[in-house]
């Protein structure tokens, strides 16, 4: 592979038929995503297996009877061989069928597909916030001469960065919630204008990592850029200021902010369990520890395997807008 | 060291924050050491009325069951650093090991298999894995540092492999090959410290997320419980009691966000001393 990439390079240096190279790229890219979501579905279908002695056992306790054991063990799927096992799961989840949870009697994929959404707009919110707090800062950072300004940012980002997320969602539940009745404390209404009445609060407490970090990645590739001569050129040309700011400064300098971003917003869908236990949202992550605390093995796999895809999904299409953006990129 | 060699060490640009860091974790890990031994109070003693107001004879107040704060923030220090550091220290030993034999491995078929299985176990994010694993090995700090034991380590192999390769192709590697010196002495004594250099920086962030993860899981009820005196399960414990007694939910936030930063000092100290300004 590392032969056929460097003729790329090469042909894609000359400027010649750059479309095709494109289409080689994001192939190759699309190639390792499957490869990736394909171990993601290994380690689910493993987790299961993970526990330590017999998973209908331990869920149905000691004392269970043997026939109620045996009758969990084949509704899991764990009466056959592995091998046989982990086709059986492959055909199921391409029929898209994740089983049935213990639990509540429902289709995981309708548990899946009710809670998704909530999830979904809570990250698309928070990033959302973060992009406008962070590109405005990052800017004005790395256009200072000062470097007290630098450090300043760079301190209290580190500490942003630093700070655990559910204490700062107490803290803004005790200022906003308590104090100035400003946010709802629980609840959510699933249709769209009124959804960011309950979303605001946890979105904000999101975005002050996210923007820390968004704006620590945009500064440090902002001044790389600002050392570029087209830069200075642009200087020179005397370009007007907002469209210098966005095509010599900003739009160069966003590629490693795109990836970055999108592989955030993976591990966002972590953060969000975190921000929906403290909200009582009825997201994705709300319905996973629900499912852990009660053993709902079928639950839990089919919800880690949907993050597992979703952060695939997110890094490659990450990739795609930098390489979008700055054909220089390289993946 | 004498006072003026330090203060010069300190005028050097990054310094100054690396100290301050590293006494605020000096401060707190003392604290976690000194207050178990010499302290009146156990972490579940019952010792004063439910809800006492910081102050007075409880320095932290009470409870809502009349446990003493200050004793429980405390008592949680080697808990909570302590799990973190098992977290961070078998991932950061495997994941650097695993990543330089794949750094110099030869074979095909196991470099593909191997990265394969780190890019799978890098695409989940660590606190969906380590939430899913819990279901099935059980709440508790035990379960915790092996989650990680188990998942974390890919983060510092692909690290330690990038690097490997690059420190294997590296001018000095070939010397000592052309030296005749044997495979095993250059990979110990060449090769592995270059590559944990880099392992051992990223190490030292993955630590801040770390406590962070683990607080986080106790928090949701997922790693220690109560009664245990843990930040996370006391924070959580506390929040049904926020309006009317904050103070319980406040000074292990305190306590956890003072580790969390001393450490972050720590690692901002230092890329300021390599110069990324």
């Amino acid at each position: 592979m590392s032969t056929v990439d460097i003729k790329v390079n090469k042909t894609a240096e000359k400027g010649v038929d750059n479309r095709k190279v494109f289409a080689y790229r994001v192939g190759i890219r699309f190639i390792r995503a499957i490869a990736v979501a394909f171990w993601v579905t290994v380690i689910a279908f493993t987790l299961i297996r993970l526990a330590p002695g017999d998973p209908a056992q331990s869920r149905l306790g000691a004392a269970a009877e043997p026939e109620a054991v045996e009758a969990l063990r084949k509704q899991l799927g764990l009466d056959v061989n592995p091998i046989q096992q982990f086709f059986d799961f492959f055909k199921n989840l391409i029929k898209g069928d994740m089983g049935i949870s213990l639990q509540f009697d429902r289709e995981v994929t309708d548990i899946i597909f009710t809670a998704l959404p909530v999830t979904l707009w809570l990250i698309g919110f928070s990033v959302l916030i973060s992009i406008f707090v962070a590109i405005p800062i990052a800017l004005f950072v790395a256009t200072s001469n000062n470097v007290l300004v630098a450090y300043i940012f760079r301190s209290t980002t580190a500490i942003s960065i630093a700070l655990p997320n559910f204490f700062i969602a107490l803290i803004g539940i005790l200022i906003f919630s308590i104090r100035y009745n400003w946010a709802p404390l629980l609840g959510y209404t699933p249709s769209f204008p009124e959804n960011l009445k309950y979303l605001w609060l946890p979105a904000l407490v999101n975005a002050t990592t996210l923007v820390a970090i968004l704006s620590r990645v945009l500064y440090s590739s902002i001044s790389d850029t600002l050392k570029e001569e087209f830069v200075e050129t642009g200087v020179i040309r005397g370009i007007k200021r907002p469209r210098f700011f966005w095509f010599y400064i900003l739009k160069p300098s966003l590629a490693p902010t795109v990836v970055l971003l999108s592989y955030i917003m993976g591990v966002m869908l972590g953060t969000t369990i975190i921000m929906e236990s403290i909200f009582a949202l009825p997201g994705i992550g709300t319905e996973l520890i629900t499912a852990v605390l009660v053993r709902d093995y079928p639950t839990v796999q089919g919800i880690t395997f949907i993050f597992g895809i979703i952060v695939v999904f997110f890094s490659f299409f990450g990739d795609l807008m930098a390489y979008w953006l700055d054909r220089r990129v390289k993946f | 060291m004498s006072i003026k060699k330090f203060r010069r060490w300190l005028d050097e640009p990054g310094n100054s924050v690396i100290f301050t860091g590293f006494s605020m974790f000096v401060a707190i890990v003392l604290a976690g050491i000194l207050v178990p031994l010499f302290y009146k109070y156990g972490p579940n003693d019952f010792v004063g009325m439910p809800f006492e107001r910081p102050g007075g004879e409880f320095l932290f107040g009470t409870d809502q069951l009349g446990r003493d704060i200050l004793s429980r923030t405390f008592h949680s220090v080697y808990r909570d650093l302590g799990v973190a550091f098992l977290g961070v220290s078998i991932p950061f030993v495997v994941g650097t090991v695993i990543g330089i034999i794949l750094g110099l491995s030869k074979s095909k078929k196991i470099i593909a298999v191997i990265s394969s299985v780190i890019d799978g176990i890098n695409a989940f994010p660590l606190l969906i894995l380590a939430v899913a694993l819990i279901a099935f090995l059980g709440p508790g700090l035990g379960s915790v540092v092996i989650i990680l034991a188990l998942t974390n380590w890919a983060r510092y192999a692909r690290i330690a492999r990038t690097k490997a390769v690059v420190v294997s192709q590296q001018n000095y590697i070939e010397a000592a090959y052309t030296l005749g010196y044997p495979r095993r002495r250059i990979i110990r004594k060449h090769v592995s410290p270059n590559v944990s250099s880099e392992t051992i920086a990223y190490a030292l962030s993955d630590f801040i997320l770390v406590i962070l993860l683990v607080a986080g899981l106790s928090f949701l009820g997922l790693a220690a419980t109560p009664p245990t005196a843990e930040w996370g399960a006391m924070i959580s414990e506390g929040r049904a009691f926020i309006i009317n007694a904050p103070w319980i939910t406040l000074f292990p936030g305190a306590a956890l966000c003072w580790s969390a930063i001393s450490l972050a000092f720590i690692v901002e100290g230092i890329s300021r001393r390599e110069g990324k300004v």
